[in-house]
């Protein structure tokens, strides 16, 4: 059997790649997905803590992950199409109207 | 598995959140039989009966003993009463001052007050959530809805930016704050904040590097969320580009709710830490986001912007109440008593509970302040200017003394509260706190505190000179008057007045407030 920690280190590194991403990427869809990424990679710590536990609560989380992230995912797909109708570009340079 | 045998009575103590969620219902529902045309001035309405019913049913909550409902997963204590409390007050002067508002863009529809229900309800929740994913998902059900209030007017550059960023920065600290989560359920096996404390004793000693590694995540998520320096950048973008009934929302809700949830969260996670830990965080916190959102705000000439930073400061004096709550004597864990049981307790316990007080008066404080400021900020912007950006100018203050006076005396009133200059709410409630920091021994850093409060006073002051002393701009458009907006000068101008000058029955009231569960 695959040792938990593997699978620990494989979300922190999916986690920091989110983190990464979200901080440098300027397309407004990969930010997105970005934080995607990183929800996942919370749902495998969870999944991955759940087996050494042997319980179920975070096999309960993973799944409030989920729906969490489908809710986020709609609001935020239709704020990405307000600012493109807006402005007709999705770049996150182009995103800054407001600077004093 | 065993499913709980849940009575009606076990529903009791969510009434307020249900009630909002059922008035949100309703308006939603509603707005399916309304012609485009029709009249939809009970929308309103409906939303401060809801509010003042959560409310006043919230003060009545406020008297019962503090007790776990729904298995742990929550609990109901003065402390979550208060709370709520102040989010209704919070979510029924936004929504008055959204009447006008939104009537001028042509933009009145349910949607918009029942997303505001739905996220204070979200609020009310969070206040009262002691596991961790009900505190994650209390979080984005209020941060869901508010990204949408924030990009609720769809023409316009400026409001779908603001709720851009608000969302990818909303979403980024909620993965940092449950990426935290999943480290401490590692660590210790549960998610119940109540279950949490021996374990996380024993993970201390065998695995610290999670705990510590997710207390800090959860720190920064909540960071974000209070918008503490340096995790603020989002802050002056999105309280300028949202509506302004919204911008107060969020300035009085959002962040009352955030900063109960930190601290219920962290009077668990940091015990059995050494108490030098979250105190040190939290000082280097509030250190940074007192003289950074002071020194920010002072050059700002546009008033919604400023308005902004003053919230960034404004954080800072609370994170300094929640500082003062970790200061613990040597070989002592810090612990916040009830007011029942503080006869028998030392004098750091009593300066402790204190500061709880404080940061309980401050958020009702500023709810009043900065609800009444934003009101008034919706009640002279123009949409015509709202694309150059000068809606908010200073210049739109001069001379209105002389063109309304209870209007200039109103914002007088706010800026002075905000500003804690006497006789206002604003003041007591910064007494409070510096007070309570000081006798737990943070006198540094309430100097410090001091000194940007009176350069804040700057900017607040500059505001009132414009309106009692500069002349009335050449062609200035005559204003609008809406009964809404009037409506929520008067209640926070009075609230803001009154709490300032006779404090003493709310804070023998706040003492019985300070009450957690579990401490």
């Amino acid at each position: 059997m695959v040792p938990i920690t593997y699978y620990l280190l494989l979300a922190a590194a999916l986690f920091c790649m989110g983190m990464f991403g979200v901080l440098v990427r300027t397309n407004a869809l990969v930010v997105f997905m970005c934080v995607e990424l990183m929800l996942n990679a919370v749902n495998l710590t969870f999944l991955a803590f759940a087996r050494m536990h042997g319980d179920g609560i975070g096999h309960v989380s993973a799944f409030f992950v989920i729906a969490v992230a489908a809710a986020e995912a709609a609001i935020g797909l239709a704020i990405v199409i307000a600012v493109f109708r807006s402005r007709g570009s999705v770049n996150v340079d182009d995103i800054r109207t407001m600077k004093h | 598995m065993n499913l709980p045998n849940l009575t009606l009575a076990d529903f009791l103590p969510l009434l307020p959140a249900i009630i909002m969620v059922v008035a949100a219902s309703v308006l939603l529902l509603s707005e399916v039989f309304l012609s485009a045309t029709a009249s939809r001035g009970y929308q309103a309405v409906l939303t401060v009966v809801a509010a003042a019913a959560s409310g006043a049913v919230a003060v009545g909550l406020m008297f019962e003993p503090p007790q776990e409902v729904f298995l742990g997963f929550g609990v109901l204590d003065p402390f979550s009463s208060f709370l709520t409390l102040v989010v209704s007050v919070g979510l029924g002067l936004a929504a008055l001052s959204a009447v006008g508002f939104l009537r001028k863009r042509g933009a009145e529809r349910g949607e918009f007050y029942a997303l505001m229900l739905f996220a204070s309800a979200g609020m009310s929740l969070l206040a009262m959530s002691t596991e961790f994913i009900t505190i994650f998902v209390n979080i984005e059900i209020l941060s869901i809805a508010t990204y949408a209030l924030t990009a609720y007017l769809r023409r316009g550059t400026r409001p779908s930016e603001a709720g851009f960023k608000y969302f990818i920065l909303g979403a980024f600290s909620s993965a940092i704050l449950l990426y935290g989560t999943a480290l401490l359920y590692g660590a210790t096996g549960t998610t119940k904040l109540n279950d949490m404390v021996i374990p996380l004793q024993q993970a201390l000693h065998g695995n610290p590097a999670l705990v510590y590694v997710g207390a800090v995540l959860i720190a920064a998520g909540f960071a974000f969320k209070v918008a503490a320096v340096p995790f603020h950048m989002w802050t002056p973008d999105v309280y300028e580009g949202a509506p302004t009934p919204v911008t107060a929302l969020m300035s009085a809700g959002v962040k009352a709710a955030a900063f109960a949830s930190l601290v219920r969260v962290f009077l668990t996670v940091g015990k059995g830490m050494d108490p030098k830990l979250p105190l040190m965080l939290f000082a280097t916190l509030a250190l940074l986001t007192m003289v950074a959102g002071n020194l920010m705000a002072i050059p700002q000439r546009n008033v919604k912007r400023m308005l902004a930073y003053s919230s960034i400061a404004h954080a800072g004096y609370l994170l300094l109440g929640v500082a003062a709550l970790f200061v613990a004597a040597p070989g002592e864990s810090f612990r916040v008593l009830s007011a029942s049981s503080l006869s028998g307790g030392t004098p750091l316990d009593v300066a402790r509970s204190d500061a709880l007080r404080g940061i309980l008066y401050y958020l009702l404080a500023y709810t009043f302040s900065a609800a009444g400021a934003f009101a008034m900020v919706s009640a002279l912007e123009r949409r015509e200017d709202e694309e150059k950006g000068t809606a908010w100018d200073l210049e739109r203050f001069a001379g209105l003394a002389q063109r309304r006076p209870g209007y200039a005396f109103a914002m007088a009133a706010f800026m002075l509260s905000l500003g804690g200059i006497p006789p206002t709410v604003g003041f007591m409630s910064k007494l409070l706190i510096f007070q309570a920091a000081i006798d737990v021994g943070l006198v540094g850093l309430t100097i410090v505190a001091v000194l940007s409060s009176a350069a804040g006073a700057y900017y607040y002051l500059r505001v009132v000179v414009y309106m009692f002393m500069h002349p009335v701009p050449e062609g200035a458009q005559p204003l609008e008057r809406n009964w809404g907006t009037e409506a929520a000068l008067v209640i926070s101008t009075v609230a803001v007045v009154l709490l300032g000058i006779l404090p003493g029955h709310v804070t023998d009231w706040l003492a019985q407030a300070g009450t957690l569960f579990g401490q």
